[in-house]
């Protein structure tokens, strides 16, 4: 009895590149938020391996593909970066707040990392690889721009010492049924773009694409320590901006105006 | 004694995510449990946590991945046409570079190299030379030379003079006017 292939080793065999290619894309988008190179539970990879396999089966197949598209195979780039997509836009969009100068800097940099695509080291994750040439690009067009750091509603000179919280309203059940409400969605995306933008950086990396406090240090090229530092004052600011205005059913009625103090 | 709320500021965000050790912990596991406020603001860091991660808050817009895609193919595409008229160049390029090399390698003059098949003064083949593998005349060649029949072997010219070998008088001929030229 003939022995059957390894799956991993005949993914990309198996199929033809057109039909790799899945032109409607309806597949392998993983969400912005997901930890990159590692699917999620429940994810479903081309390859029948069981769960724990298949994460590093991911990374096995992802790098298979990357050698295929350096062999001169250049038109499956766009399978390699489909899982990818979401969040180099997510990056690259929290850090300008505007929809159209990030869908440009998103492409941007998924055709320099085509470019790049042999200087890429496999020590790293293939998508945080990604994200590090999105952010330098986002960077590029804020410089370019001239676009002045914005700067944080609340005092950044409040040290640890300093710091007091804003409100202590509880509003611990969001539903995320409110995120429906585009205005929610701005809500979140304005205060985000208040802070300045290291705590944006480090917010962004570690909360919303999950990377671990030693990766984010990597990519911002920083230490853990200042890691952990700006992540604490993103999430102090962006609770102390949004705490006023969310309430529990997610109805929107914040501003700045009033703001309770119980502790005075 | 229980630690104070600016204690618990300072290292709440250290406490989501995991990062103290069972006796922090453990101190501000007991503020939370009587104090309300600080417990709220756990709970709303949390949330605001959760509420950033939904894929909905930083979504891209319609039609970003079908632009997205349009413009890959086109760089593609382009970078095919590129890679095809790099790799045309170089193997237009490539005898040139051959031709060169050998020029300047495998021909030099004769007080460089102490060689018993040729005379002080003659110019010397060194390097790796091609010898017939179809004809037995023991002469060996520059590689290319049109005196060469048969199909090639390279091997090392100290070898092939060891094994009775003379050079190619073609070879010598065009190696001598390369030297007075």
């Amino acid at each position: 009895m003939a022995k059957a292939p390894h799956p991993s080793e005949n993914v990309l065999a198996e199929e033809p590149a057109d039909q790799i290619s899945d032109p409607d894309g309806a597949r392998d988008e993983a969400p912005a938020g997901v930890p990159l190179s590692e699917p999620n539970p429940g994810d479903t990879l081309r390859i029948g391996l069981p769960l724990d396999r298949q994460q590093s089966s991911f990374q096995e197949v992802e790098r298979a593909l990357i050698d295929h598209i350096l062999s001169g195979h250049r038109e499956l780039f766009m399978d390699l970066v489909r899982p990818h997509q979401r969040t180099v836009y997510a990056t690259v969009f929290s850090l300008l707040a505007n929809k159209e100068d990030a869908e440009d800097v998103a492409q941007d940099t998924l055709v320099k990392a085509l470019g790049r695509l042999h200087q890429f080291r496999r020590e790293s994750s293939f998508g945080t690889w990604l994200i590090q040439i999105a952010i330098n690009e986002a960077r590029m067009r804020n410089r370019k721009q001239w676009r002045v750091p914005m700067m944080s509603l609340t005092h950044d000179k409040h040290d640890e010492e300093t710091y007091v919280p804003k409100d202590f309203e509880d509003w611990r059940d969001i539903p995320s049924t409110a995120l429906e409400r585009v205005e929610v969605r701005e809500a979140l995306v304005n205060a985000l773009a208040s802070l300045a933008q290291h705590y944006r950086e480090a917010f962004v990396l570690r909360d919303i694409h999950e990377l671990s406090i030693s990766q984010t240090a990597g990519v911002l090229g920083i230490s853990p320590g200042a890691v952990k530092s700006r992540l604490r004052r993103a999430r102090l600011m962006l609770r102390d901006l949004l705490a006023p205005g969310l309430g529990e059913d997610g109805r929107l009625g914040w501003s700045l105006k009033e703001v309770r103090r119980p502790w005075e | 004694m229980g630690i104070s709320c600016q204690h618990v500021w300072r290292d709440i965000s250290d406490y989501i995510d995991g990062d103290l050790d069972h006796i922090q912990r453990a101190a501000l596991d007991q503020h939370f449990a009587q104090c309300r406020h600080c417990t709220a603001l756990l709970d709303s860091m949390r949330n605001v946590i959760t509420l950033y991660r939904d894929d909905r808050v930083l979504a891209p817009p319609a039609g970003f991945r079908e632009r997205l895609h349009q413009r890959l193919r086109e760089e593609t595409k382009s970078s095919r046409r590129s890679f095809l008229a790099w790799t045309l160049t170089a193997a237009a390029a490539l005898p040139l570079g051959i031709a060169l090399f050998s020029a300047r390698k495998l021909i030099v003059p004769a007080h460089d190299h102490q060689s018993p098949a040729n005379g002080p003064g003659q110019p010397q083949i060194v390097g790796t030379v091609a010898i017939s593998l179809d004809h037995d005349d023991k002469v060996y060649h520059v590689a290319g030379c049109p005196r060469l029949q048969g199909k090639p072997q390279f091997i090392a010219v100290e070898e092939a003079i060891r094994n009775g070998y003379t050079p190619c008088v073609y070879c010598i001929g065009k190696a001598r006017s390369k030297k007075n030229s």
